[in-house]
Order: C-alpha cells, then sequence, then structure tokens
C-alpha cells in the first residue's frame, strides 16, 4: 500500500506541474489576444480536466490490476540489471515517464529490529525493482508453500479428473484416422507413366486422330441467301454478296400463259423504244421444251454477266442519312417573341432631303431628326406633329438627346461643328438649368485649341467648332459628358471643357460610343473596336470585327454585348464574355424559315447604315442602304452559361429607294416596342407591334 | 315580286317586325323573297310596302336584325353561315338605318385640331395646336377663343357645372402641353355680341404636372376635374367658380395679357401607379375613374381611396378610352394600333376583348359611346376616317372619309351627329344620325 500512497503523493504534484503550464498559457493568451483567450482558456481547462480524468484513470485501472494476480509493474526499465541505477537517485520511471525515487534504505539493524517486533514481518519481500516492501497475503504464502511441495498451485484443481472423450465414435461413416498420409500419394506414378509413354508414341506415328474431317456438302442451293452461307461467315462483316442475277420468271418458260406474250404490234412498238431500254427477251411459245431453239444471248450474257461482276466495285460506302431539318437551329417560333414591330402606321413627314439621323428623347414622347437639308426637326411621337425646325445650314451628320430627362437638350453634329441646342420642351425650372448650362461665353476657348465653345447666333445653344469633321455625337449616360468622332473628342457640357485622350489612336474612328453602365468606352475604327477604360484610360481589349468596314456600332444595354454593321452587309454580335471575336456574324445569307418561304433569307445585300438595340424589350434592329430594316430578337441572359438567343423576326420594307441610300437611320423607341426609321427618302416611319 | 319569282334562285320566307311607330310599321304578313337580297334590297321592299299604305312617305334606309345581328351580306349567305333553316318563316326586325345624312360643315382652324367636345347641345368646344381653345356656336360660328395656353391644346372638356348646363355660365377646362390646367367662364348666350369671335382668358390655371396635359375629364357634378398627363400620374383638382378663389390657396397673382387676376390652382390628389403617358382618362361616376395609358393598361381607380382598383393589361399602347354600353359598363378603348377593342370587365378571368372593330388601317386615336344607345360608338383613326360603329355587327355602319390627314379627336354631338378634327385643320360634322 506504499504503492499507492506514493502514487498519491506523485498526483498532487503532477497535478501541479500540468497545470503550470497551461496557466502560463492562459495568462499569455490574455495578453495576447482578448478574442482568443477564450477558446484557449476553455481548451486549458479541457485539457486540465482531461489530465485529472487521465489520472483517475490510471489509478483505477491500477486498482483493477492489484484485484488480479499479476500487478503490473510500476516501474518500466524492464528487464535491465538492477546495478545500472546503483547510482542513481531513482530507480526506474513510472508509466508516466516520471523517474521513481528511492526510498532511504533502512538500516540492517533496523529492519531486523522492525522485524523483531513485527510478527508478520516474515511475510514482507522487499521488491529491488520495483524498490518497495511487499507483504504476502495468507493465500499467496499458501500458494508458494503448495508450490514447494510440488503440488498443483490451487488446491481445487484436480490432476487425476476421469477423461471425457469429446468425440462420438459410434455410427460415423468415415472415422478421423491419425494415419499419416501413404508415401504413394506424394511419388508419381509408373504405370500412369507407361500409359502415357504410349499414348505419346500412338500420337506420333498417326494411330490416334483426334476428330474427323467434316464431309463438304455436295450440293448447295444456288439461289439461296448468300449471307447465311458458310463463305459469307468466313469473310466477316466486309463480305458484300454479288448482285443475282435476275431469276428466270414465267415468260422465260417455254410454254408461257398468253398474257406474257407481246402481241405484233407490241413487238414492232419496240423498235421505237431506245435499245437500252428495249426488252431483251421477247417470250415465245414452243410446243415442248424439245423444240426450243439454243438461247442466242447465252454466251454474250454470261460474259456480260462476269463483266459486270468484274467491273463493279463491292465496297461499303459509308452514307449519314441526315434530315437536313435537324440541322437548323431551333430557333422559337416568332409569335412567342411578340412584341415588336412590324407594321408602319406613322410617317413624319416634312424634311426636304434625306434623313440621316433620328433620336427619341428618354420620356419617348419626343423624336428630333436631322436631315441633309440642313435642318433639325423637333416631332410629337403619338402625332407626328413637327413642332420646331432648325434651320442649321449645313447637312446634318448626327443628333442625339440628352439621356437625362430633365435636361431636354439636342446634340447636333453638323459639318465641322456640334451644336447643343436648347429644345425648351421641359418646365420652368428645368428651363432655367438649361440655360445656365448652356451659357457659353465666347471667351472660352480650348487650350488645345481643337474646339471652342462659342454661343450660337441664331438659336438657344452652344456651337462647338471642331477643326475636323465631326460625325457621331453620343451622350454619357449621366447626361454630361459627350463625344464626338472621327476625331475622338470627349466634352464635358457643366465645365465646357473638351479633353482629347485618344491622340494616338490608329485608324480613323468610325463611331465612339460610351457604356451604358461603367465607364467604359468603345471606339470602332474602320476594322477593329477598342474598348477603353476611361478611369484608367487604358485600352482593355480590342475586338476583331473581321468586317470590311464597319459602319455603326452599338451596345446593348446590359453592356456586355456590342452590335456592328458593316458597309458589307454583315451584323457581327460581340459577346464580350466569350471572347475579341464575333460570337455571331450574320452575314449574306442566313438559313430562316419564317420569314421567307425558300427557306433562305439574305441580310442585307448592301451597307449597313445603323444598328439599334431596344432599351428595355429583347430587341435589336439594322437598317441598310436597300431601303429595309431588319428586326432580329436578341435576347441577352443573366445566366453566364446561356449563350445570347438571336432570332430574325421582321423585314420592314417602306422606304422609297433614292440615290443618296435607303434607311439611313434605326432607332427604338424607349419605352415602346416600336422602330423609327429614317430613309434617305426624307420620310421616318414608325413601325408598331 | 314578280321579279324575284322568276328568279329562281331560291326563296326565303320572310316576315317583317318593328318597334317603329305606325308610320314605318309594315303588316306583319309572311312574304317571300329572294335569297340573294342584301340590305339594299330588303330596305327598298320595306319602302315600297311602307309606300302602299302611305303613298306621301318618303324612302328611308332601314336596317335589318336577324336575331340581334345586322345582315350585312346576302340573306343566303347569312343564314347559311349561323346556320338558321331556309324552311321556317324568317322574322327579320327592322330599324332605322343609322348612318348620317349630311356631310359637311367644315370649320377651318388654323392648325391642327387636337380636342373636341360636344357635350352642349348649342356649341362645340374645340381645342387647337395653336394654343387657343374655340366655342363655335352650332357648330359653324366661332364666338369665342379661349386664349392663355403656352403650348398645343391637347384636350378640352366642358364642366356640366352642378348641371345647370341651361344656365348663362358655363365652365370649360382645357389642357395643353404647357403643362398647365386651365378653368374658363363663358357667359354663353348672355348678350348678342356685335363682333364674334369674343377672346377670354382662364380664371385659373391649374399647375402640378410634369409634362403635357393628354386628357382631362369632370365628374357628374362638375366640381371636381382629373387629368393625365405625359408624366405618367393622374391628377384630381378642384373646380371653383369665377368668384371663390378663397377656397384655393392662391399663391401668386400675377398679370398675363388680358390684365386679368388669374388664380392658380394645385392639385387636390394624385394617383400614381401608370408608368407611361395618361392617354385617356374617363370618370363616368362619382366614384371611379377610369384611365387608359401608354403603359398598355387601362386601369380604374377609386377615387376615394386613390387605389387602383382594376387593372388590365392588353398589350398595345392605348390613346383613347370611353365607358358606355349595356349597363354603361363596357370599356371601348383604342391605341397603337387599327384594332378597337370593347371589353366587358363584368366578365371574370380573361383579358380577351368581348368585340373586336378592325376596319380602321392606323392608329386609334378617340373612342366614344353613343350616350343613349347601348350600340353605338364612334371611332377616329389616323387613317383619317371616322367610323360608326354597331355592337351588333362587325362592320362599321358607316365611314366618313371627308378628312385629308389624321383624324386626331371626335365626339357626339346633339345625339345625332359626328364632331370630329384632325390633322387637316378642320372640324367636320356630320350630322342626320338617326339613333333611336
Amino acid at each position: 500500500m506504499d504503492h499507492e500512497a506514493a502514487e498519491s503523493e506523485t498526483l498532487p504534484e503532477d497535478n501541479d506541474k500540468s497545470s503550470s503550464p497551461t496557466i502560463l498559457n492562459k495568462q499569455h493568451s490574455y495578453t495576447s489576444d482578448a478574442a482568443s483567450s477564450d477558446l484557449e482558456g476553455s481548451s486549458g481547462l479541457s485539457r486540465d480536466q482531461g489530465e485529472e480524468e487521465d489520472d483517475s484513470y490510471h489509478s483505477a485501472s491500477e486498482e483493477s490490476d492489484s484485484s488480479e494476480d499479476e500487478v503490473a509493474p510500476r516501474n518500466t526499465v524492464g528487464d535491465v540489471p538492477l546495478e545500472w541505477y546503483k547510482e542513481e537517485e531513482h530507480i526506474g520511471y513510472d508509466i508516466s515517464g516520471k523517474k521513481i525515487k528511492k526510498h532511504a534504505r533502512k538500516d540492517k539493524i533496523d529492519s531486523f529490529l522492525a522485524g523483531v517486533d513485527d510478527s508478520r514481518n516474515w511475510r514482507k519481500i522487499f521488491d529491488e525493482y520495483n524498490d518497495e516492501e511487499v507483504e504476502l497475503t495468507k493465500e499467496e504464502t499458501k500458494l508458494i508453500r503448495r508450490l514447494l511441495k510440488g503440488k498443483t498451485p490451487h488446491a481445487e484443481v484436480d490432476p487425476y479428473a476421469p477423461y471425457v472423450d469429446w468425440f462420438d465414435w459410434e455410427d460415423k461413416g468415415h472415422p478421423l484416422s491419425n494415419a499419416p498420409e501413404p508415401k504413394r500419394r506424394f511419388i508419381p506414378s509408373k504405370w500412369e507413366h507407361r500409359k502415357v509413354v504410349q499414348y505419346i508414341r500412338a500420337i506420333r506415328k498417326g494411330w490416334i486422330k483426334f476428330d474427323k474431317p467434316e464431309e463438304e456438302p455436295r450440293y448447295y442451293l444456288l439461289w439461296g441467301d448468300d449471307s447465311t452461307s458458310a463463305e459469307s461467315k468466313r469473310q466477316g462483316l466486309k463480305y458484300i454478296p454479288a448482285p443475282k442475277p435476275k431469276l428466270a420468271g414465267h415468260e422465260e418458260s417455254y410454254n408461257p400463259p398468253v398474257e406474257y406474250i407481246p402481241t405484233q404490234e407490241e413487238v414492232n412498238s419496240y423498235q421505237l423504244i431506245y435499245e437500252e431500254d428495249r426488252p431483251k427477251f421477247i417470250p415465245r411459245r414452243y410446243e415442248s421444251l424439245r423444240s426450243v431453239p439454243a438461247y442466242e444471248n447465252a454466251l454474250k450474257e454470261g460474259f456480260d454477266r462476269c463483266l459486270d461482276l468484274y467491273l463493279c466495285p463491292r465496297t461499303m460506302k459509308k452514307r449519314i442519312n441526315i434530315d437536313p431539318e435537324s440541322l437548323k437551329p431551333r430557333l422559337p417560333s416568332r409569335k412567342d417573341l411578340k412584341p415588336y414591330p412590324s407594321i408602319c402606321y406613322l410617317e413624319y413627314k416634312g424634311h426636304a432631303g434625306p434623313v440621316k439621323s433620328i433620336s427619341v428623347a428618354i420620356s419617348g414622347q419626343w423624336l428630333a431628326s436631322g436631315s441633309a437639308d440642313g435642318t433639325v426637326r423637333l416631332w410629337e411621337v403619338e402625332n407626328a406633329r413637327c413642332l420646331k425646325v432648325w434651320e442649321i445650314g449645313e447637312p446634318i451628320k448626327c443628333v442625339a438627346w440628352n439621356p437625362l430627362p430633365e435636361l431636354p437638350i439636342l446634340a447636333v453634329s453638323a459639318g465641322h461643328d456640334v451644336l447643343l441646342l436648347d429644345t425648351e420642351l421641359g418646365d420652368e425650372e428645368e428651363q432655367h438649368r438649361v440655360k445656365e448650362l448652356l451659357r457659353a461665353d465666347s471667351s472660352t476657348m480650348d487650350d488645345s485649341g481643337i474646339v471652342s465653345w462659342i454661343p450660337h447666333e441664331k438659336y438657344a445653344g452652344i456651337w462647338l467648332k471642331h477643326s475636323k469633321v465631326v460625325t457621331t455625337v453620343d451622350w454619357h449616360r449621366k447626361g454630361d459628358y459627350f463625344t464626338t468622332s472621327r476625331s475622338v473628342l470627349l466634352h464635358q457640357l457643366s465645365k465646357k471643357q473638351t479633353h482629347n485622350p485618344f491622340k494616338k489612336l490608329r485608324g480613323l474612328a468610325v463611331s465612339a460610343i460610351f457604356h451604358p453602365t461603367r465607364s467604359i468606352f468603345f471606339i470602332s475604327t474602320k476594322n477593329h473596336v477598342r474598348v477603353y477604360d476611361l478611369l484608367k484610360s487604358k485600352l482593355i481589349s480590342k475586338l476583331e470585327t473581321g468586317l470590311h468596314e464597319v459602319s455603326s456600332i452599338a451596345i446593348h444595354p446590359g453592356g456586355n454585348n456590342l452590335l456592328v454593321g458593316s458597309k458589307d452587309g454583315k451584323i457581327c454580335w460581340f459577346d464580350m464574355d466569350l471572347s475579341s471575336r464575333p460570337y455571331k456574324t450574320l452575314k449574306y445569307v442566313i438559313l430562316l424559315e419564317h420569314l421567307v418561304d425558300k427557306n433562305v433569307c439574305r441580310t442585307h445585300p448592301k451597307d449597313i447604315t445603323n444598328v439599334a438595340f431596344h432599351r428595355s424589350y429583347p430587341l435589336f434592329a439594322s437598317s441598310s442602304e436597300d431601303c429595309t430594316a431588319y428586326v432580329f430578337h436578341g435576347m441577352v441572359y443573366s445566366d453566364l452559361n446561356q449563350n445570347p438567343l438571336i432570332v430574325p423576326l421582321e423585314i420592314l420594307r417602306g422606304h422609297a429607294s433614292s440615290s443618296s441610300g435607303g434607311v439611313l437611320d434605326s432607332k427604338f423607341h424607349p419605352r415602346q416596342p416600336w422602330l423609327f426609321t429614317a430613309g434617305a427618302d426624307s420620310v421616318i416611319k414608325l413601325y408598331c407591334h | 315580286m314578280d321579279s324575284s319569282n322568276t328568279n329562281g334562285s331560291g326563296q326565303v320566307h320572310i316576315r317583317f317586325l318593328t318597334k317603329l311607330q305606325p308610320p314605318f310599321k309594315v303588316p306583319p304578313t309572311s312574304i317571300a323573297v329572294p335569297a340573294n337580297l342584301t340590305r339594299m334590297g330588303l330596305s327598298e321592299i320595306v319602302n315600297l310596302l311602307l309606300k302602299n299604305i302611305n303613298p306621301d312617305l318618303h324612302s328611308t334606309p332601314f336596317d335589318f336584325l336577324i336575331d340581334g345581328e345586322l345582315i350585312r351580306m346576302p340573306i343566303e349567305q347569312f343564314l347559311h353561315i349561323k346556320g338558321i333553316s331556309v324552311e321556317k318563316v324568317l322574322e327579320i326586325e327592322y330599324i332605322r338605318a343609322v348612318a348620317p345624312q349630311k356631310q359637311g360643315d367644315s370649320s377651318l382652324h388654323d392648325d391642327w385640331v387636337s380636342a373636341v367636345d360636344g357635350t352642349d347641345k348649342r356649341f362645340v368646344l374645340t381645342g387647337c395646336y395653336d394654343n387657343l381653345a374655340r366655342i363655335w356656336k352650332h357648330g359653324s360660328l366661332c364666338t369665342h377663343i379661349l386664349q392663355g395656353h403656352n403650348g398645343a391644346v391637347t384636350a378640352v372638356k366642358l364642366i356640366d357645372n352642378k348641371g345647370n348646363s341651361t344656365g348663362d355660365e358655363i365652365f370649360i377646362a382645357t389642357g395643353a402641353k404647357d403643362k398647365t390646367l386651365k378653368l374658363w367662364m363663358v357667359k354663353f348666350d348672355a348678350a348678342e355680341y356685335a363682333h364674334y369671335p369674343v377672346k377670354m382668358s382662364a380664371f385659373k390655371s391649374l399647375k402640378g404636372h410634369a409634362s403635357s396635359v393628354q386628357c382631362i375629364s369632370a365628374n357628374n357634378f362638375g366640381d371636381m376635374l382629373c387629368s393625365g398627363s405625359w408624366d405618367s400620374s393622374i391628377k384630381l383638382w378642384r373646380v371653383g367658380s369665377k368668384g371663390d378663389g378663397d377656397s384655393v390657396p392662391v399663391k401668386r397673382r400675377r398679370l398675363i395679357a388680358e390684365e386679368e387676376e388669374s388664380h392658380e390652382g394645385e392639385s387636390i390628389a394624385e394617383f400614381v401607379g401608370h408608368t407611361q403617358c395618361v392617354s385617356s382618362i374617363i370618370w363616368p361616376d362619382s366614384q371611379t375613374i377610369y384611365s387608359a395609358s401608354w403603359d398598355h393598361s387601362i386601369r380604374s381607380w377609386d377615387v376615394q381611396s386613390g387605389k387602383a382598383v382594376w387593372n388590365m393589361v392588353c398589350g398595345k399602347a392605348l390613346n383613347c378610352l370611353d365607358i358606355g354600353g349595356e349597363g354603361s359598363a363596357l370599356v371601348a378603348a383604342g391605341g397603337s394600333d387599327h384594332v378597337l377593342r370593347v371589353w366587358d370587365p363584368r366578365k371574370p378571368g380573361t383579358l380577351a376583348p368581348t368585340f373586336q372593330f378592325s376596319s380602321h388601317s392606323s392608329w386609334i386615336s378617340a373612342c366614344k359611346w353613343h350616350s343613349r344607345s347601348t350600340f353605338h360608338l364612334l371611332s377616329a383613326s389616323y387613317d383619317g376616317k371616322v367610323m360608326l360603329w354597331d355592337l351588333r355587327t362587325a362592320w362599321p355602319l358607316a365611314k366618313i372619309d371627308s378628312h385629308d390627314d389624321k383624324v386626331l379627336c371626335a365626339d357626339w354631338w346633339k345625339d345625332d351627329s359626328l364632331i370630329s378634327g384632325g390633322a387637316d385643320s378642320k372640324l367636320f360634322i356630320s350630322s342626320g344620325i338617326s339613333i333611336s
């Protein structure tokens, strides 16, 4: 029980040792991080608890061990000579690796005296290995005595109990035998060897034949099906049987039925038939088979037959039968894609020259148009009323409304100039703001000298004099900036400044537009569309159109899809998420079953003048010099995995052809599925659904 | 009838019935007529029969109904389509044909005529793109010019003030593209002015719309106005008479051309819900307002709560709307296509129009129900035609083709005339329509 005591003595010490680092830990964690301290502390706590549990488990296991005969040795050094520990203070290590200290050794005299006093001293044995005294119990001493006498250690064991045979021997078929395997089972049989040698000799000398050769059939079915014959099987799948000659029928009979025998007229009429089509054999009737003459063509026909078999290559040809309908893309029906513009209801008449450009105000109430006759007109959309006419003097190239509904300003490009016109449509406050914005001092001159902002003499507005020809105008979505091309310039309305950030642009800019949502800028030159980031002022990507000459571009209101129209009658749809190459090119011929009966529809054979997207409906349109405008369904999905769906919907005709082109511009109504087209016949048409 | 006997193409036995009064009543005996007769032939027969009774009677055109449907083709064909047996004696009801007897009376304006109102029997009210509204006495003589708008007048409305429309004072509301509504008081017949026209100015100007006013309607009592505008809102206004300016807070006083004080009024309520231009508005009874909009919807609003009670989407931008017909419940509307549609909102669960009239070839600009008849309505279109419709047939009763350009507005006048104004700056009156 010293052992137990020692255990209990060591326990608190152990606890101290184990707990002290965790406390340190805790302190450390408190100082380091307040947030993690809780976690840390809780983990420390749990570790403490774990060790306590461990200790209790140890003691419990030792108790359970002591209940058995064999007590697990406290020392773990193993079977080593104890002299090794003679000099040490400890005698070994316990199970947790701690040193087991040596107890102070009693004097012989002291032990002797203690033994004299203690009547049970003779039972005590000193266990050197574990360095403790063990007192033998009464049972143990009894056991030792019995062992000394050479008896079984336990008295209750009967060494001479009667033998009970566990195997039931009676009526068993094959008694288990302990007899060893006979030797003959391990050595090869001589008799068998002799027999094998006999066979080998017989086979070598041909006395033994394994299988008889199969008897060839003497007759075979001449007209039988070749596919089942042995020959076809041998050659495998590649075998193609030779075509059979025509079998003899009733008409070849010596006595054919009457209906097979041609009349004399029929025979004469054969002469009129082309020689190749003429029947080779004319049935005739004979009294008996004996009277049938020899067939004069027999040799020739046999030879022809041989030639046919020889000259006709019999090879498998792979032929694919594909329904051409299945190759067509599965497009939804036009009826399901309504509404889209289809019928022309309103015409806006008044211009005297080709209408070059149109623009619809964001409210959808007003339409502005610029014409080659040098006038800009303002129309009421609902009843085609011309409200205002501005006489600019030079042919108008482009008109564009400010996208802000509260700033009814019209940007007009004509010749070398850009005009900002006040349309006087807003209410008083808006009018006031517009007037403020459009007030320009004649002194405001850009530093670079490219553009001068001058108040217009005739109309309320600003006159921007450029040094080069201006073709297109496009507003930024916030209505403050606008851009002009050919030479791509950025103008700021509020500060009346002009920037020229694209000085080093290669090629002539055809058109420049702003991204509808982000600060991205698109410049199209003849063959490429360059995409710039305005904030970082760098080129993001360059789209390869593969077109001959780009005429116009339009950006989807979602901002990820770009439409490019070209002067060779092609439209490219760019999905900028996909690549810098066109996602789809609508070319000269596209399949389109529901527009034209012949299943073939041509896109514009002539120049495409303009492409446009609808702001809210999934529609886009292109106008061309062949006096038509095409309306397409262009659905862009928010799911990135789904590519845009493009379905041609309608060809809008109606503009009269003119020497100066067909349809020059097309714009969608911002809120209705309507399309405005501006024609070279100086009429603007409104197509409604 | 001798000719019909020789004509062997088949005969039908018919009997004429009518609800007309004695001079137009024929004996209810069954007669045999050729089966290929059209309305014209039947009308001739009836006139012959009537002349047999009363030789002095002038021949009048009649229209014929079989099973409540007007005949617009040979009887044979009609019976074949309808699957009616020829064996029986066919009962044909006849009514007087509804068609304008007289054309003409074009009153020339200076600019497009954008709005007409024929509520009052004594005069026609027109709005014009020259920023003026005019009163035409008897439809031909311009007696008053209402001057004051700065934009084209888009809507005119006679306010039936407290039911005393027979009185001298009449109230008129106009709406224009200058985003304002103006109220006018005209003393009609007060004195015969020596020199017409008299120029008038508004006594009140109602401001609040952010964009052009498109349509105006007044309630039955004449004390409230509602207006629809391009700013997609509907606003309610209170109509005060000229004297009671104190009921509406006077914000500013300023002099206008006629150096007459003009009050400004503000709206008392605004109905928001439409997303695009409110193009037409009707206030048929005191509790509900119907409106049609370019956002393809027709809505009815509860005046008290200001909420949309009923909302129907029809797929086209709408230009005009009227309530009328049977039980004053049918909704007729026309818009950005050539079809005039009539819905019955009492039919649940369907958006399909009950009637569709598609003889026009361009946008419908106006439609109006006849005030008394439950069958008749008119429509005007940008194709320059005004058409008269009867619900009982899909063909127009009459096509008035007098306009050279777009017809922008049309209305009934005096229950027997059609007035229409158009982009040819003319006001046409087609009279002599006898609707019983």
